[in-house]
């Protein structure tokens, strides 16, 4: 069996004194692409943000490992370091801030933190060019500002294509299906097909099967009410599809 | 703007008259450490006459600033266009008037300012006062003042990206104030990024 990547073990966070998380155990092996599907509420988002360390967002209990480091030990920044990605629910607008400085900074930063020198200009932006194709973004892109006046579709792809810059070994997939139309969709689908590889995982946090359609995934897990209640095969996503959450 | 003399870019305070068809660009910046009361004022005297303002000011720690601008539309057909950015934390103060007076007989007039703070301590201090004061009846006129923080949504996402905390307020800082900074040179430029990068 391959390596174990994310071990989750007895997660309790609350949000603004309200605790969400009530117990979460969770392992991950590199290679393994888990969903985790639950209707609204359920804590599948706060999940996502509490790995990525968002500010508001307390742990009370239980630990996370990392690829063997302490992961809630960490800045969110170190994280992303460390190989973990959050593709984001509602993807942020940064006015003023263009999409190819943004990423010139977001990847030497992590350069700098280990040891390497900063990429030059042509190698940066010939891995731009590549990526962007990967995600059937138009060149032109690279000169907007981050997010800004994109459509929801852009923004979902604008995620996916900053995953690939930066080659996570474990990618979050905050309901990266919500809001796309099919094509749209398959080709966030595609982009996270291309990406995988026996040493890197990810989590696809969805309410819907749609994407798992496209992106099989090895374990499907059911959260409700803050806790992990069933956890199976790829075929558990077609009895949720027929059944619903009610009867967890 | 592709008529009338050109008026070269001046930098600071003053009073400066714009006769018709010139234009007159005018630019200031006020530096961490920088107290003082600035003063700028511009007559528009002549038709077709017309004046850029922009200016910023970093406050980070003491200072006290006052920036009072006043434009004065005299006759008809002139624009004047206005953009202030201030940065201001510790325990700064800062006070902005700004006055657009617009005369009877200045019809077809247009003009607009707009003045934006980021406050980055709970003691910082900005009052911001706009005003217009119109005479004619056929003009385009807008202003408009905000006091706000650095968006903690953009920090986050930033940094969940790789980039680290400081470096990530000082990029949230450098785009606020850009709209004024971009005709700027590039020494000045320089300047304010390293002014920046000490404010945190």
């Amino acid at each position: 069996m391959a390596d174990i990547l994310l071990d989750i073990r007895n997660l309790h966070a609350r949000v603004e004194g309200k605790e969400i998380l009530k117990g979460i155990d969770l392992t991950i092996r590199r290679g393994e692409i888990h969903a985790v599907m639950g209707p609204n509420g359920a804590g599948k988002s706060t999940l996502g943000a509490v790995l990525t360390g968002k500010p508001g967002y307390e742990v009370t209990e239980g630990s996370v490992s990392f690829a063997g480091r302490d992961l809630l030990a960490m800045a969110p920044e170190e994280r992303s370091w460390a190989g973990l990605f959050l593709s984001f629910q509602y993807p942020v607008e940064i006015p003023g801030v263009g999409i190819t400085n943004f990423l010139k900074t977001a990847l030497n930063a992590r350069r700098k933190a280990q040891g390497l020198e900063p990429l030059k200009a042509p190698e940066f932006l010939k891995l731009m060019k590549e990526k962007m194709a990967l995600v059937q973004m138009k060149p032109e892109f690279s000169k907007r500002e981050v997010n800004v006046g994109f459509s929801g579709g852009e923004k979902k792809r604008n995620e996916i294509f900053q995953m690939a810059m930066l080659s996570p070994v474990l990618s979050i997939l905050d309901e990266t299906d919500s809001g796309l139309d099919v094509d749209a969709l398959k080709i966030v689908a595609d982009g996270v097909n291309t990406l995988h590889t026996p040493e890197t995982s990810a989590i696809i946090i969805t309410h819907y099967r749609k994407l798992l359609d496209y992106v099989r995934p090895d374990v499907v897990h059911v959260l409700k009410a803050g806790r992990i209640v069933r956890t199976g095969g790829a075929d558990l996503a077609d009895e949720i599809e027929r059944d619903g959450f009610d009867k967890f | 703007m592709g008529h009338g003399r050109y008026i070269a870019p001046a930098f600071g305070g003053g009073v400066h008259t714009v006769g018709a068809g010139e234009r007159l660009v005018l630019d200031f910046v006020i530096l961490p450490g920088q107290s003082q009361d600035l003063r700028v004022e511009v007559d528009l005297v002549g038709e077709g006459a017309e004046v850029t303002l922009r200016g910023l000011w970093l406050c980070p720690a003491d200072e006290r600033v006052s920036v009072t601008v006043r434009v004065h539309h005299r006759v008809p057909g002139c624009r004047s266009s206005q953009l202030f950015k201030g940065i201001v934390g510790g325990t700064a103060s800062v006070r902005f008037d700004g006055t657009i007076i617009v005369a009877p007989d200045a019809q077809q007039t247009e003009a607009y300012q707009e003045n934006h703070n980021l406050l980055l301590s709970e003691t910082a201090l900005v009052e911001t006062s706009p005003q217009l004061e119109i005479y004619a009846d056929d003009v385009k006129c807008s202003h408009g003042a905000t006091v706000g923080r650095l968006n903690e949504d953009e920090l986050f996402y930033m940094r969940s990206r790789g980039i680290p905390e400081a470096d990530a307020r000082i990029l949230q800082m450098i785009s606020f104030l850009s709209p004024v900074t971009a005709n700027l040179s590039e020494t000045q430029k320089a300047d304010i990024e390293s002014a920046l990068s000490s404010m945190l």
